[in-house]
C-alpha cells in the first residue's frame, strides 16, 4: 500500500510512456541516428512483442491490473465523465476505421530496395587483361610521395585533369558526390569528403572499384542500378592509380594500410 | 591632454575604417587568390584564366574564359564590361545552377572568395570597379496588369519571342553562338530553376538590362537599340518572365513511381487528349550518357515527364519533354539551325523481359547477359518519312536483337519547343518469353532515353535515366471501405454494450 502511495505517475501513463518511449526510440535509433529507415512491416513487427510484453508485466499483479485499467473504468462509468465519454465514443471507432481502409488500400511507394554500400571485395579480380590480388595490391606511384616530392606533385597533377575530366560529372569537382549530374542517378555517387569513404578504403579496393566500375559490384551491391563506368574502358591503369593518388591528396585524406 | 584627443580620434577613424571594410566588398589579396584559384579553378578554367583547363571539352556550358573580361552575370551597366566584385563573389559563392560551376561557401571562407574575386579580375585587367550601374528605378511589383503588358512587350515585334520562342521555352528560329564560338541555345523561360543568375524578378531585370555577355543575348536598356526597353517597361517583361515558370515539371526526387489510372473503354488515342491533363505526371532527370563508347558530354535536353494509363487491353504512355527544335535530317529550315549533320529527334522506353524477382534487375544500361530487356525506340522521321518505332531486345550495348514492332504504336505532336510521344502496346503479346507482360499492381522497372537530333545527338551519343518504376494501378475497389464501416461499427457496438452493460440502472 506505501508502495502505490509513493508512486506519482499513473499506472496507465507509465504503460503509455514504455509503449511510446520504445516505438520513439526505434525510429530514433534507425531513421534519424543511423539513416536507414526500419521498414514500417518489421516495426509493427516488433510494437506488437512491445505491447503485449509491456501489458503483461503491467497486469502481472491483481492490483496492478485493477489500477491500469482503473481510469478507462471510470470514464465508462462515472456519469459526471459524460462528454469525454461520448467524444472518445466517436473517435475510437473512427481511428479504427481510418486505420483499417489505409492498411487495405492499394500501396503505391516504390518498394524499398535494400543495398551494400561498401561490399566486401573479392580476393582476386580481373581487369586490363590480368588477374590482381587485392591483398598485395599497392599503388605503385605511392612511393614517389617520399621518394620524389616534385614526380609525386607531377602525378597528383595528372590525376587530377584524369578526374576532372571524367568523374566531375557525377562526383563533383569539389569531390563531395554532388556534380552537375548527380541529382540524375540512384544511387547518388560516392561523397570523397566524407570520412566514411575513401580514408577507411586501401587503394587497391579504389582500384578494384574504379576499374571495374558498377557492373563489377558483388550481386549484394546491386550492380544493375549503378551508374559508375567501368573505367578499364576508358582509363589506362596508370591514369588509374594518378586519380586515387590525387583523390587522396585533393581530400587530405591517407589511405588506409595493412601496416 | 591634446595627446589623449589625438589618439581618441585615430582609434575612431580605424573603427570606421573596420566597419567600412565590412559592410562592402573587401579588398582581396590578388596573391592569396592565386594560391586558392591554383588549387581550386585552374581544373576548368585553366592556370591563365582563359577556360583552357582540362575539362575543357567536357563541360557544359564551356567554362569561362576570363581574359575575354565577359561576364554573363553582373550588375554594373551594359556601357561597361567590367562586373562588380560583388557579382563575381556570388557566382563563386552560390554557383551556378544547371551548369559545372559549384557553390564554394562550404569550402571557402568569405575572405577566400573576395581574394579569388581580386585574382580573377587581373586576368581581364579589370583594376577600376565599373562606371556605372544598373539602374532599377523603381521595382514594378508583379500583378496581373503588369504581367499582360510584360507579354505584350515580349512579343512586340518578336522582341524575345525571336530566341525565347513565343512560350518562352527557348524553341529557336535563330541558330546562337557563344564567344567561345560554341554552341548555345536560348534559355527555356518555363524552367526558371535552371537560369544562372538567379530568378528572382530584379535578377531578370538585370539581365534584361545588361545583357548577357558573351551571348546573343542583348541589352534592352541600350539606347540605341531597336528593341529598347523603359526602365518601367523592363520590371513588366520581368515580372511576366517570372510568371512563365512550369513548376509542375520540376523533379520531384520523392516521386519515382509512374502511377497509371484504369481506364474504362478507350484509351487517349493522341498525345494531345484532354484526358492526359488527369493523369499523374512524373518527371525525371535526364543524363548524358557517360557509361559506353561514344560517350556524350554536351546534352541539350534534362528533364522527361511521363504519364500512363491503361484499360483491360492496352497500356498506353505518354513521354513529354522540351526541346528546342524539331529535328528533321534534310529539311532547310532545321538543318540551318543545327551543326551538320542533324538526326532524327528520338525517345525510348526500357523494360526488363522478365519481371525480377527480388530487386534482381537487368543493368541499367540495355540489360546484360543475364537479363535482356525490351527497348521501345521512337523517332521523328526525316524529310519525306514519318515517325516511327522500333522494338529491339538487348542483352548490354553490343547485343542487340532487332525484332518486329507489330503491336507497339507510337503517336507524336510536336507545338512549340514540347514533343508529346504517345505509345501504345497491347498488356500481353504472343511471346512472353520476349516480351515484358503488363500486369496490374506490381513495380515494372521502366527506365529512359532521348536524343535531339539538333544538338548531334544519335546512337550513343543521347540523355538517359536511371532505373524507376512504372505501376499500373488497381482498381481501388469497395472492400476498404466495407471493411472500414465495418471495423467502426464493431468498435462503438463494443463501446457501446460495455457502457451499458458496465452501468446499472441509476
Amino acid at each position: 500500500m506505501t508502495m502505490t502511495q509513493k508512486r506519482r505517475i499513473h499506472r496507465l501513463l507509465q504503460f503509455a510512456l514504455v509503449v511510446f518511449g520504445v516505438y520513439f526510440g526505434f525510429i530514433l535509433i534507425f531513421d534519424v541516428l543511423l539513416g536507414q529507415l526500419i521498414p514500417r512491416s518489421l516495426l509493427t513487427m516488433y510494437m506488437v512483442f512491445v505491447v503485449s510484453g509491456a501489458l503483461m508485466a503491467f497486469t502481472f499483479t491483481e492490483e496492478g491490473a485493477h489500477e491500469l485499467v482503473a481510469p478507462i473504468k471510470a470514464l465508462v462509468e462515472d456519469p459526471s465523465r459524460k462528454r469525454l465519454r461520448n467524444a472518445v465514443f466517436v473517435i475510437v471507432p473512427l481511428l479504427a476505421g481510418y486505420y483499417t481502409y489505409t492498411s487495405m488500400s492499394p500501396g503505391y511507394e516504390a518498394p524499398v530496395e535494400l543495398r551494400t554500400i561498401h561490399p566486401a571485395p573479392p580476393s582476386k579480380f580481373k581487369a586490363y587483361g590480368k588477374s590482381y590480388n587485392l591483398a598485395t595490391l599497392e599503388n605503385p606511384l605511392r612511393k614517389y610521395q617520399k621518394e620524389g616530392p616534385a614526380k609525386y606533385r607531377e602525378l597528383v597533377k595528372a590525376g587530377g585533369d584524369v578526374y576532372i575530366k571524367n568523374c566531375q560529372h557525377c562526383h563533383g569537382d569539389k569531390l563531395d558526390g554532388k556534380g552537375p549530374y548527380a541529382a540524375g542517378l540512384n544511387p547518388t555517387p560516392i561523397n570523397f569528403q566524407d570520412v566514411g569513404t575513401i580514408a577507411q578504403l586501401q587503394e587497391s579496393f579504389l582500384f578494384w572499384r574504379i576499374a571495374t566500375g558498377g557492373p563489377g559490384l558483388p550481386a549484394e551491391a546491386a550492380p544493375w542500378i549503378s551508374s559508375m563506368p567501368v573505367w578499364e574502358h576508358f582509363l589506362t591503369e596508370e591514369e588509374t592509380w594518378e586519380v586515387i593518388l590525387f583523390m587522396y591528396d585533393y581530400t587530405g585524406r591517407q589511405p588506409r594500410s595493412w601496416k | 591632454m591634446n595627446r589623449r584627443r589625438m589618439n581618441k580620434f585615430a582609434f575612431l577613424a580605424l573603427c570606421a575604417l573596420f566597419f567600412a571594410g565590412t559592410a562592402a566588398a573587401k579588398p582581396g589579396d590578388t596573391a592569396k587568390g592565386k594560391e586558392i584559384y591554383d588549387k581550386r579553378c585552374t581544373w576548368c578554367h585553366g592556370a591563365e584564366g582563359d577556360g583552357a583547363g582540362a575539362a575543357k571539352d567536357m563541360l557544359n556550358p564551356p567554362p569561362r574564359d576570363f581574359t575575354s573580361g565577359n561576364y554573363k552575370i553582373k550588375s554594373s551597366s551594359f556601357e561597361d564590361m567590367a562586373p562588380n566584385d560583388d557579382d563575381i563573389f556570388r557566382m563563386i559563392r552560390d554557383g551556378m545552377p544547371g551548369t559545372s560551376m559549384p557553390g564554394w561557401s562550404d569550402v571557402l571562407k568569405e575572405q577566400d572568395i573576395w581574394d579569388l574575386v581580386a585574382y580573377v579580375k587581373t586576368f581581364a585587367g579589370y583594376d577600376e570597379p565599373p562606371a556605372a550601374q544598373v539602374d532599377f528605378g523603381t521595382r514594378i511589383a508583379s500583378s496581373g496588369e503588369s504581367i499582360a503588358k510584360g507579354r505584350k512587350l515580349y512579343e512586340e515585334g518578336d522582341r524575345c519571342v525571336e530566341c525565347h520562342g513565343k512560350s518562352g521555352k527557348g524553341s529557336a528560329s535563330k541558330r546562337l553562338k557563344g564567344d567561345a564560338g560554341e554552341r548555345t541555345w536560348p534559355r527555356n523561360l518555363t524552367k526558371p530553376w535552371t537560369f544562372i543568375g538567379s530568378s528572382d524578378p530584379k535578377d531578370i531585370f538585370a539581365r534584361l538590362s545588361t545583357g548577357i555577355a558573351g551571348t546573343e543575348m542583348p541589352s534592352f536598356a541600350d539606347p540605341r537599340s531597336r528593341k529598347k526597353l523603359s526602365i518601367e517597361e523592363r520590371w513588366h517583361v520581368a515580372n511576366y518572365v517570372a510568371s512563365l515558370a512550369r513548376t509542375g515539371r520540376k523533379v520531384d526526387a520523392e516521386n519515382t513511381v509512374i502511377k497509371a489510372d484504369k481506364v474504362e473503354g478507350d484509351l487517349p488515342g493522341t498525345p494531345d487528349d484532354a484526358r492526359w491533363e488527369k493523369s499523374t505526371p512524373s518527371t525525371f532527370y535526364l543524363v548524358p550518357q557517360l557509361i559506353a563508347e561514344e560517350r556524350f558530354f554536351t546534352p541539350a535536353n534534362d528533364t522527361l515527364t511521363v504519364r500512363a494509363l491503361y484499360n483491360d487491353k492496352m497500356i498506353a504512355m505518354l513521354l513529354e519533354w522540351d526541346d528546342r527544335t524539331r529535328s528533321i535530317p534534310g529539311d532547310e529550315a532545321a538543318e540551318k539551325l543545327a551543326d551538320a549533320p542533324i538526326a532524327e529527334d528520338g525517345v525510348a522506353v526500357q523494360l526488363p523481359v522478365t519481371l525480377p524477382k527480388g530487386m534482381e534487375k537487368p543493368y541499367f544500361g540495355m540489360g546484360d547477359a543475364k537479363h535482356a530487356v525490351n527497348i521501345w525506340h521512337w523517332k521523328s522521321g526525316a524529310k519525306g518519312s514519318t515517325e516511327s518505332i522500333d522494338l529491339a531486345n538487348s542483352r548490354g550495348f553490343r547485343e542487340i536483337e532487332k525484332r518486329d514492332a507489330a503491336g507497339l504504336k507510337a503517336k507524336a505532336s510536336y507545338s512549340d519547343g514540347t514533343w508529346k510521344v504517345l505509345i501504345t502496346r497491347p498488356l500481353t503479346t504472343s511471346s512472353p518469353d520476349k516480351d515484358i507482360q503488363f500486369t496490374e499492381g506490381g513495380f515494372i522497372p521502366v527506365a529512359f532515353a532521348a536524343w535531339d537530333g539538333s544538338n548531334g545527338e544519335k546512337g550513343s551519343k543521347h540523355t538517359m535515366t536511371t532505373w524507376y518504376w512504372l505501376l499500373l494501378k488497381p482498381a481501388t475497389g469497395t472492400r476498404p471501405l466495407v471493411a472500414a464501416l465495418m471495423i467502426m461499427g464493431l468498435f462503438a457496438g463494443g463501446l457501446l454494450w460495455w457502457a451499458r452493460s458496465a452501468k446499472p440502472a441509476a
